[in-house]
């Protein structure tokens, strides 16, 4: 299977990597060689036919800061000139979200689309700002539409419910969606520093970036909720749907209050219909969303199962590949391989 | 006071009887009972709505003992007067902001009780918290307390913390 890499940061050279490393294993359980035949980043891209040498791509990337230092590479903005003309079966696109215009990842995935390649996105800005145009847009052209790592990192929150829970209706979906809050809230509960405090120590960590202002103020789980709502709920909602508190003004006082009662303080996004929610909520000690560290965990409330709880890393490159490669995989059988 | 429990049982003869013993055998006297066949879980179990009269809380005390040592299972417990409870926390400046004015507008509302209130105090100038526990007569009501307290932590620019399970 022809494989084109959109974007080749954190997630793409961690992807890279997975591939290097489960090569015989993907063969062997999956009957799925893929052959990466194009990376690109904002600098170039490096393209063979006959598939990459990913040791080699990632050595050159982390060299020289580019793909386009590979030989034979050229440089430009080349990533919808790669889409289109390179031969390939599946695009993914791992891209850096833009919550506003969802470019320049959403132009990537229709172009993908139309030039009839499946596509595979871990970036939420394009489903946030477009979802139901860009899952039509993917039935009218005949191709598959993968997006598990968007949601939930390495937790498999959209193919649970759309694969193993289909018999089931949903709800409501409940969840802890951004392991950065997660961890500013764990930590205040446990050494009771205040807010300003822990999220430094977070940034110093590298668990918080530079300008924490998406996940702090709770923006980075409504895109979630919009996600899972448009994607699980079968609604037709935007950002704005959403009511957004973060968790800025939650200090540790309030967590020993909460501790005292027998609960703790999370930052939960709520999506139902008629209610797409976040903000900071009273979740008992040993309940299935009272998860620490940089865990994310979502329940889906269900008409025959009643309740369905998973937990897992929300981030990091091997564990969002956990998704990234499944999704792959997941488009290899569907198209009987 | 009057009680109201809801408890599964299994849909074969001779388990209501079974649940109904200890209730008046330990002075339970028996108002109402209502099956509700058409909310049945998934387990096959019935859910059966029952209201009684008891005297003091350690009577009904020792019923749910004897109800729990035959097996019946209650998944629902209140008492008719301010039988459902809710907490809430609120971070802001709760003090300057008139908390006994606060209280006093949830207990104006029919049914509602401020039951128990906890204060933490910021450093000086920082704002604070307090965990707010209200009961009401039942879950309307209950509901009612808390949306009246989320228009005044609004108007009060206090934060509001409601709990997961509170719809």
């Amino acid at each position: 299977m022809r494989v084109v890499l959109i974007g080749f940061g954190n997630l793409g050279r961690g992807l890279s990597r997975v591939l290097i490393q489960k090569a015989s294993f993907l063969r062997k359980n999956h009957g799925l060689i893929p052959r990466v035949v194009a990376a690109v980043d904002e600098f170039g891209a490096a393209i063979d036919e006959k598939g990459l040498n990913l040791t080699r791509l990632l050595k050159v990337s982390e060299k020289t800061g580019t793909v386009a230092a590979y030989k034979g590479g050229k440089r430009g903005k080349l990533a919808n000139r790669v889409i289109e003309e390179v031969e390939a079966e599946v695009v993914y696109e791992l891209t850096p979200t833009n919550i506003k215009t969802g470019e320049p990842g959403l132009t990537h995935i229709k172009r993908a689309m139309q030039a009839g390649k499946h596509v595979i996105i871990s970036n939420k800005g394009p489903l946030v700002v477009a979802f139901r145009e860009l899952d039509s847009l993917a039935r009218r052209c005949g191709v598959e539409f993968r997006y598990s790592a968007s949601v939930g990192g390495a937790v498999p929150v959209v193919g649970l419910a759309k694969k193993l829970l289909a018999g089931n209706e949903i709800r409501e979906i409940r969840g802890v969606l951004n392991g950065t809050t997660n961890y500013i809230l764990t930590r205040m509960s446990r050494e009771g520093d205040p807010f300003e405090v822990v999220l430094r120590e977070a940034q110093e960590l590298g668990v918080a970036e530079k300008d924490p202002t998406l996940d702090i103020k709770g923006i980075d789980t409504a895109c979630k909720i919009t996600i899972l709502a448009n994607s699980l709920l079968g609604m037709n909602a935007r950002l704005k749907d959403v009511k957004i508190e973060g968790i800025t003004r939650v200090r540790p006082e309030a967590i020993r209050l909460a501790r005292e009662a027998g609960q703790t303080i999370k930052l939960i996004g709520v999506a139902k219909h008629g209610s797409l929610e976040v903000g900071p909520k009273l979740v008992p000690l040993g309940h299935p969303l009272a998860v620490g560290g940089t865990l994310n965990a979502v329940t889906f409330e269900l008409d025959l199962a009643r309740e369905i709880s998973i937990t897992g890393f929300g981030a990091g490159p091997k564990e969002t590949s956990s998704s990234l490669l499944g999704d792959l995989i997941d488009i290899h059988r569907t198209l009987g391989g | 006071m009057l009680v109201r429990i809801v408890m599964e049982l299994e849909d074969v003869p001779g388990q209501l009887l079974k649940a109904l013993e200890p209730i008046s055998h330990l002075g339970g006297n028996i108002q109402s009972i209502m099956h509700q066949r058409e909310r049945k879980t998934p387990l096959g179990r019935v859910p059966v709505m029952l209201v009684f009269e008891v005297s003091e809380r350690a009577r009904l005390n020792r019923i749910l003992a004897a109800l729990r040592a035959r097996g019946v299972r209650v998944t629902q417990l209140g008492e008719r007067e301010g039988a459902v409870r809710a907490t809430a926390l609120l971070v802001g400046h709760i003090i300057h902001t008139d908390i006994r004015d606060t209280i006093d507008r949830l207990n104006a509302l029919k049914g509602v009780r401020v039951f128990d209130l906890s204060l933490a105090m910021g450093e000086p100038g920082q704002e604070s918290a307090a965990r707010m526990t209200i009961t009401a007569d039942d879950e309307r009501r209950v509901n009612l307390a808390l949306s009246n307290l989320q228009r005044i932590a609004d108007r009060k620019k206090l934060l509001m913390i409601t709990s997961l399970e509170a719809r």
